[in-house]
């Protein structure tokens, strides 16, 4: 605890330091730090290698790194003392530690095993610059029990035998793999190209300490010609304790692969919706007869139709808010075509406000197109559609004037509807009209359903449409859905008993890899 | 005096609710602004006077927990603010107490937002959370916030590979590569756990499909209640915790309280806000009941 | 329309003194906190202001009006404006200057990170969708629409496809009994704990019988009678279940938002509560 807040003290020393220099030099002056700032062990522990990678600002960016300056001290709150400065560019330096010699050496210290059977192998089903580094864990290596020395596995890699060898990460005691993902981007740091050899040591680490050894901080600062002109990391800590290192194996390659195999269930799962989407398509094309049962909810639209006709009473046909060329709009615009041409036949009154000038438009011609088919065109009135406004909520209170005033027999209201989907079905319930919705927004449905009497959930709106318009692309590919659900139904039953019969084989042929 | 203040107050919101029912019996239409000056009543008056209940981890919320919890200490924890102020009172107690939580545990927490709103949301969030509870914490190191961009699912489906294809600094223009904080970090699967906040499109949902899923990271979430139940499909097998409306923030700053003595002071906007919900919720449920009776009993109903 | 006329000039009038006499109060607030004149000045008029706003848009509740109108076409405006500069920032300075010219790097303060022409392909896109604005040239927009649905169908499909439709038929693969020890085992721990193994068992049921009755109610090839009909009709129950439970959540949002800006009344504007 104490160890940890005097860490904290001192990370806020720092902050604090940097806050008061920040005042002098602007922020955005000062010269970048170096990343990837790795310390690890070498020779026994009798050496700190610290390795960084080059600033933003050295030799691009700002360009004013001079150097780097290092610092050490025992403790991370202790006086950092200077031990070398080195040029710009990517650097390591070797630092040979102090050995405390007072310290008597009371017989061979603890050396772990290092891991064995080490296999490098290229990472599958990725686009290469990776290898997957995998071992049997180190014989002193007892997982889980309290009394294992072993703290965890680094992973160094080098691109020839001989090194120099960097670390590319670590794995806790127990993990028998190690992913070494590397970038594909040329100028990124840890750029891992393909088809080159590399080289692997493991190394094991343990949680105790060589006698006489300790644990060091370290800070690096990118310096620039202004001495006042730096920045410097945080203390950063070395970590002294025993390793063994594997011996090293390689090489290996990585390489990409052109077809990822662990998404071949997605490929199977398009390819076969795709196939019979378009199959389908085709055959209601070629005049195929398609069954589509019939929907209640279009019955309801029927006789709402011929309830308004025995009333007197017009029909109100809201499109909604979407925009044309949205799903449930176009579907809207079947529905509407269909109502049109009863309303025709029975010469009904037709209302049809529109929020958006386009869909006025095409509504315009969809009406019209009913009227002559249904043999009266001289019975259209331009008027029966027109445009309101496109602010949401001034459109609702138009619309809901229309329905207080006209007081229609039926509302209808099928696309896509937000907020305003209460308000319109509330007002209708509280005129007394026979109201239908239909909408594909899950969040608006209830509001239908407690307000209207009769309510086509999300995808019955375009069923209804194909129902309605026997447009081949609709049908065809309202006939492929039914396949899906037809398949997922069979496919959710045999997972169910098979999973309960653990044959997990079923169940694995849809693990999507990655 | 606040106890009589509030039995008073209770008494009224009885009465009228009393007096709404003999009005509809009697086949008296309600004007809505009364049904407004209800709601408005039930939620004023626990804020008033203070009432909290205490809350109890369901266990879609205490997966979310107990994993934040349980992971190493300076595991890497992804938040993404997907909210604008629209949505804040409902999601923000939920971002609150997850980086006290995070923090807390000392853990590595990376903000971002897939909403433009979200970017300056989680600079407000760092200046009042993490300055004022932990000042030791520094930017840069524990945490850091690279903010907003454009592109919805789009951006999640490039920083699963790569932060640095759409990042270049963080919202203070500092360089990602000089931040220790994104030292040996490449990508959204170098995260320990990806949760997002929020309750429209983009949002946990797009986190599953477009990070948790392809990356294989464990992801959760905090929603807004509207979509919450849209969510639920992807429990627990795709999405492993998620805190549903303000009800799971509230369960989470009990379950976040109850184990961290350090904050038991803290705000718990969460809980606060279960009292306005459940004397809401109260009165809402008497508006369908007398709605019912009135329709089944009254002599409107009768009528028709 | 003469009287109509003066009750709105008499109510702006008392709207105009309400607000002058509560930032008066708020600026004397800040004060009292030892704030400088000049900031509490300027807060007492940010939160004077939001209360005023919050509370023109309450107003709806009563009828629509003038001050409501106000209040919302201000937030759409500014919300628009906000999303075009955040925008601005985050993708033009963010993502597309640093890839393109050292020179306006510097001068956004933004890290160079090296030439990349690919990075003018978005951008040509980019202004072809601003094209849009013109009436005769307007069509080459929809090259760049075109684009926008292409990709994002592409990348939709696929991971629509993996995460909900593969993952989510997968999840139906429940066990019919959780973690069955037998009968004893079963009776002597019998919880209605969620986490208990009763309403696990029973959960799962809920989902497999829920998603195939579900499915059966949208399958449109066969009509509904016999099996088809009974199952549809569990189906139908399940979406109501589904919907009641959907209204009641959003019930919950709704009054959260509301406790959201009645706390923001009660104790940032008026300080009755803290």
């Amino acid at each position: 605890m104490m160890h940890k807040l005097l860490i904290v003290m001192c990370l806020l020393f720092i902050a604090g330091a940097g806050y008061v220099s920040a005042e002098e030099i602007p922020d955005s002056l000062k010269p970048a730090l170096p990343s990837d700032i790795t310390i690890y062990p070498d020779s026994g522990g009798n050496v700190a290698v610290i390795y960084w990678f080059p600033s933003a600002d050295d030799g691009a960016g700002k360009n004013i790194v001079t150097g780097y300056a290092l610092y050490r001290s025992p403790s991370p709150k202790g006086s950092f003392e200077v031990i070398d400065t080195v040029p710009p560019g990517p650097n390591r330096y070797i630092d040979f530690l102090p050995i405390d010699t007072t310290v008597v050496d009371s017989g061979a210290p603890f050396s772990p095993a290092p891991v064995t059977e080490v296999t490098l192998a290229d990472k599958d089903n990725d686009h290469g610059h990776a290898v997957i580094v995998k071992w049997k864990t180190s014989a002193d290596d007892i997982a889980g029990s309290p009394s294992n020395r072993v703290l965890a596995y680094n992973v160094f890699r080098a691109e020839s035998q001989s090194g120099p060898y960097l670390m590319r990460g670590q794995s806790a005691s127990g993990d028998t793999q190690y992913d070494d993902v590397g970038s594909k981007e040329r100028e990124a740091r840890d750029y891992m190209p393909d088809y080159t050899d590399y080289y692997y040591i493991i190394r094991t680490k343990t949680i105790e300490y060589h006698p006489g050894h300790k644990d060091y901080f370290y800070i690096v600062r990118s310096i620039t010609d202004n001495p006042d002109n730096y920045r410097e990391t945080s203390p950063l800590q070395f970590d002294g304790t025993i390793y063994t290192d594997s011996q090293v194996y390689g090489p290996v390659q990585c390489f990409g692969q052109w077809f990822n195999s662990g998404l071949i269930p997605v490929l199977i799962f398009v390819i076969c919706f795709t196939a019979i989407t378009v199959f389908m398509i085709f055959r209601a094309r070629r005049g195929a007869e398609l069954f589509v049962r019939r929907l209640a909810g279009i019955e309801a639209v029927d006789e709402a139709i011929g309830r308004a006709t025995e009333m007197g009473k017009p029909i109100l046909y809201v499109l909604g808010l979407g925009t044309a060329a949205e799903i449930a709009t176009i579907a809207s615009f079947t529905i509407l075509g269909r109502v049109a041409k009863k309303v025709a036949e029975y010469q009904t009154g037709l209302i049809v406000p529109c929020y958006d000038p386009i869909v006025m438009t095409v509504a315009q011609e969809t009406v019209k197109a009913s009227y002559m088919d249904a043999g009266r065109p001289d019975s259209y009135d331009e008027n029966m559609v027109y445009f309101v406004t496109q602010s949401q909520f001034a459109y609702v209170a138009a619309v809901n004037g229309v329905m207080l005033r006209e007081l229609p027999a039926t509302n209808i209201y099928m696309g896509k509807f937000f907020a305003e989907s209460l308000i319109l079905a509330e007002t209708g319930a509280l005129a007394g009209s026979i109201q239908i919705a239909g909408t594909d927004e899950i969040a608006q449905i209830p509001f239908f359903v407690v307000a209207c009497d009769y309510t086509l959930i999300g995808e019955e709106l375009y069923a209804a449409s194909a129902y309605l318009g026997r447009e081949p692309v609709l049908l065809g590919s309202l006939k492929a859905q039914d396949y899906a659900k037809a398949a997922v139904m069979i496919i959710a039953i045999v997972g169910f008993i098979t999973i309960n019969l653990n044959w997990d084989w079923f169940v694995n042929l849809f693990r999507v890899a990655n | 005096m606040s106890n009589l203040g509030l039995i008073i107050s209770l008494l009224i919101i009885g009465a009228g609710l009393l007096w709404l029912l003999i009005r509809s019996l009697q086949g008296k239409e309600v004007e809505r602004r009364i049904i407004f000056l209800f709601i408005g009543l039930a939620v004023s008056v626990p804020l008033l006077f203070n009432i909290t209940f205490s809350e109890k981890a369901t266990p879609i919320v205490k997966a979310l927990y107990d994993k934040i919890d349980n992971l190493p200490e300076g595991s890497n924890i992804l938040l993404s603010f997907d909210y604008g102020p629209t949505m804040a009172p409902e999601v923000q107690p939920m971002s609150d107490v997850l980086i006290r939580h995070v923090l807390a545990k000392n853990h590595h927490l990376f903000l971002m937002g897939l909403w433009a709103t979200g970017q300056s949301l989680g600079a407000e969030a760092v200046d009042r959370i993490i300055k004022g509870d932990f000042p030791e914490k520094i930017d840069g190191i524990d945490f850091v916030n690279i903010g907003y961009k454009a592109g919805n699912q789009g951006v999640l489906n490039v920083i699963v590979t790569d932060f640095r294809k759409l990042y270049a600094t963080d919202v203070g223009g500092r360089d990602l590569d000089s931040l220790p904080i994104f030292n040996g970090i490449k990508s959204l699967k170098d995260m320990d756990l990806l949760i997002s906040v929020g309750g429209g499109f983009p949002g946990v949902k797009e986190w599953v499909q477009f990070a948790g899923d392809p990356g294989n990271v464990p992801t959760g979430g905090g929603s807004a209640a509207v979509s919450a139940p849209l969510l639920y499909p992807y429990y627990p097998r795709q999405m492993l915790g998620l805190m549903g409306g303000i009800k799971g923030a509230a369960e989470y700053e009990s379950e976040f309280k109850r184990h961290y003595e350090r904050f038991k002071d803290m705000p718990e906007p969460g809980v606060k806000m279960m009292g306005p919900q459940t004397l809401a919720h109260l009165v809402i449920m008497a508006f369908i009941v007398i709605g019912n009776l009135s329709y089944f009993f009254g002599k409107k109903g009768k009528q028709s | 329309m003469a009287v109509t006329k003066k009750i709105s000039l008499l109510i702006l009038a008392i709207v105009i003194v309400l607000f002058a006499v509560s930032w008066i109060a708020k600026t004397g607030t800040f004060e009292d906190t030892g704030m400088p004149l000049g900031l509490s000045v300027r807060d007492g008029f940010l939160v004077t202001f939001a209360a005023f706003l919050t509370l023109s848009i309450f107003s709806f509740l009563y009828k629509d009006n003038p001050y409501y109108k106000f209040a919302e076409h201000l937030f759409v405006g500014v919300s628009a404006a906000y999303w075009m500069c955040v925008g601005f920032w985050s993708t033009f300075v963010g993502n597309f200057i640093p890839k393109v010219s050292e020179g306006l790097s510097n001068f956004f303060e933004v890290p160079y990170k090296g030439f990349d022409v690919f990075y003018f392909i978005p951008l040509i896109l980019g202004i072809m969708l601003l094209l849009r604005m013109s009436s005769k040239i307007g069509w080459i927009s929809r090259w760049s629409l075109a684009f926008i649905v292409g990709t994002t169908a592409g990348l939709n499909l696929i991971r629509y496809m993996r995460s909900d439709f593969i993952s989510q038929v997968s999840n139906t693969f429940v066990p019919l009994v959780v973690d069955w020890q037998g009968f004893g085992a079963f009776f002597s721990d019998l919880s209605l704990n969620a986490s208990g193994q009763l309403i696990m068992t029973m959960s799962n049921w809920v989902i497999f019988i829920g998603v195939f009755c579900g499915i059966i109610y949208f399958f449109f090839s066969k009509e509904h009678s016999g099996f088809f009909g009974g199952a549809s009709k569990v189906g139908i129950w399940v979406l109501m279940v589904t919907f009641g439970a959907s209204f009641g959540y959003t019930v919950m949002g709704r009054v959260s938002l509301l406790v959201g800006r009645l706390t923001f009344l009660f104790h940032d504007w008026l300080g009755l509560i803290n």
